[in-house]
């Protein structure tokens, strides 16, 4: 045997070693992976094969997983509620309205104010900064009850008003915006400026067209949290007619007489805006989850 | 900027000096009645209410196991995927797609699953193999709290794995690659280079899911409109809620919003503490 080839013998066992004693290891990662994978996965499988099944196929042990045929039946059934008024299709427009009004209001407001505490200083500036980032620190759950009073000596309940008003710009909005502008360079600014360029204009054609990237993160935020918001329109709301999706989903899976597959394609229906963001903005919602791990980076 | 100022006093400020103040009278929704000026007296009450206390007991349980949960297994599954480049994506998306879906949503879905003849029952049953049993996932009290804690686990562990995905994507690869010169295995490189320096990231996320859980309302809130009993899962917002609403005692209500917000004031200046002293350079 020639040096070389013992060497090389040597390096494949060691190789083999390795990997040998790695193996262990690999299965153990795999299989929490695997777990995690269906445990995750699962639920959302389960919702969508459910909703295209009639309830007692939904039911059944061991759990089918692929409905027979499409049974459309559930997502009329769905639409047209329990009680046949359609109002689900009622809580749905409520939503986007109140979750499409929010969001955006918040992305203009708080990119103009953001832009006002980044880029000009003013007397006090310190002081709103630090109160704006107080508010960011207080849960809405603290201040339901009292916001709750205002809004209801405005005469504000069961309206859209009630619904949209208190939300119109977030706190957190705000600092994000300002956090993004404190970076845009005051070149492009003020090369604007000396072309005569107005302040509202520099702030459309400027600051809005170059900041999409943070707007996007946060219009993504603010409609998702509006979305899926119940605790709020629990506490305006009392009418039929100005129920939100949650609040509508929350009655209808309580309901005595509701069929399991029907309550399945009422959760797909409610999922499917958000569904289709994701798929089509899948960064900006990554990006809103990184931007909290790179807010001090 | 000044509607925005006025805004800001008129929602949150106001709101947050009403309560301190509110918390001092008993007062009554809807009544006509002027409210009573009482002191500290709804704290003493709340101090003396075995349903706060329980309410208490609620919060803690569910927010201590969740917040274990979701730290300890987002951590594991990151530090499995980050360096997993070809798989990490879809991985990654994966473990995501929970979040897409809002809250009630979820629990409806896991309200299906929890039902006696549902998934829940069937996977357990299959993995201990007992056939037929039913393990009360919305009835029996410790079930209850298991039940909703597995929500929110769902609902949140793909989020702060991606979290700590960029925690451990942005550490200098010239760092991994000096540990292994020097003959660190994956498990030495892991545990001495990458956890110290993802230590800031890990405090985020912990006061931050922290955060999260103290606030949790919306899967309790299902699961007892459901049926399920509210004793084990009358966690301080949900708590808030009925106080005010079904018990019609603002006073009362307010002294609880009182005390969670002092409480998430601390973990915010933890937080905001920690965030600031911690900054890693990787020199």
């Amino acid at each position: 045997m020639s040096p070389t080839s013992s060497g090389r013998g040597r390096n494949v066992r060691r190789v083999l070693g390795r990997a040998a004693r790695a193996l262990p290891a690999r299965i153990l990662i795999w299989t929490v992976l695997g777990v995690m994978a269906v445990y995750v996965l699962a639920p959302l499988v389960f919702m969508l094969t459910a909703a295209f099944m009639p309830a007692r196929d939904v039911m059944s042990m061991p759990y089918p997983w692929i409905p027979r045929s499409l049974y459309w039946q559930n997502f009329w059934q769905a639409i047209r509620g329990n009680d046949g008024k359609f109002m689900y299709a009622r809580s749905i427009l409520n939503s986007l309205v109140v979750a499409a009004a929010i969001t955006a209001s918040t992305a203009l407001l708080a990119t103009l104010t953001g832009y006002g505490l980044a880029k000009f200083p003013f007397r006090g500036r310190r002081v709103v900064l630090l109160l704006i980032i107080g508010t960011m620190m207080v849960p809405f759950q603290a201040i339901m009850i009292p916001l709750y009073m205002v809004v209801t000596k405005m005469g504000m309940q069961n309206s859209y008003a009630g619904l949209i008003v208190p939300f119109l710009i977030n706190a957190f909005g705000v600092f994000l915006m300002r956090q993004y502008l404190l970076t845009f360079p005051d070149e492009l600014i003020d090369a604007a400026r000396i072309d005569g360029a107005g302040e509202l204009q520099i702030f459309w054609r400027v600051i809005i067209p170059n900041s999409w990237p943070a707007i996007a993160t946060l219009s993504i935020l603010t409609f998702r949290s509006q979305w899926d918001n119940l605790i709020w329109p629990l506490l305006v709301v009392q009418s039929e007619e100005m129920k939100t999706i949650p609040l509508y989903i929350t009655r209808f899976a309580s309901e005595k007489y509701t069929d399991e597959g029907a309550m399945m394609a009422a959760a797909v229906i409610a999922s499917l805006p958000m569904v289709i963001l994701f798929f089509a903005l899948a960064k900006y919602f990554v990006g809103g989850a990184k931007l909290f791990a790179a807010r001090k980076g | 900027m000044l509607p925005a100022l006025v805004f800001f006093g008129l929602f949150s400020f106001y709101p947050i000096v009403n309560a301190f103040y509110t918390s001092l009278f008993k007062q009554k929704l809807l009544s006509l009645a002027p409210p009573e000026y009482i002191g500290f007296g709804n704290y003493i009450y709340l101090l003396h209410s075995s349903t706060f206390w329980n309410s208490v007991r609620a919060t803690a349980i569910f927010t201590v196991c969740t917040f274990v949960l979701l730290v300890g297994v987002s951590l594991l599954l990151a530090a499995f995927i980050a360096s997993r480049k070809r798989i990490q994506s879809v991985l990654q998306m994966a473990y995501f797609s929970p979040a897409v879906v809002s809250s009630v949503v979820a629990a409806a879905v896991w309200m299906l699953i929890f039902d006696p003849r549902g998934l829940g029952n069937q996977a357990i049953n299959a993995v201990l193999r007992t056939p037929g049993v039913d393990h009360k996932w919305l009835a029996s009290a410790t079930m209850l709290q298991i039940s909703t804690i597995l929500v929110y686990f769902w609902k949140y562990v793909g989020y702060f794995t991606i979290i700590f995905i960029a925690g451990l994507t942005s550490i200098p690869t010239t760092l991994h690659e000096a540990a292994r010169i020097d003959g660190a295995g994956a498990w030495k490189d892991f545990w001495y280079v990458s956890f110290p320096l993802l230590k800031p990231t890990l405090v985020l996320v912990s006061v931050m899911s922290m955060i999260q859980c103290l606030r949790t309302f919306s899967t309790q809130y299902v699961f007892t409109q459901a049926g399920a009993p509210r004793g084990p899962i009358d966690v301080i917002a949900f708590g808030i809620y009925n106080t005010a609403i079904r018990d019609h005692q603002i006073g009362r209500a307010s002294a609880m919003s009182v005390i969670l917000f002092c409480l998430m004031l601390v973990l915010s200046w933890m937080q905001f503490r920690v965030s600031r002293s911690d900054d890693v350079s990787y020199l």
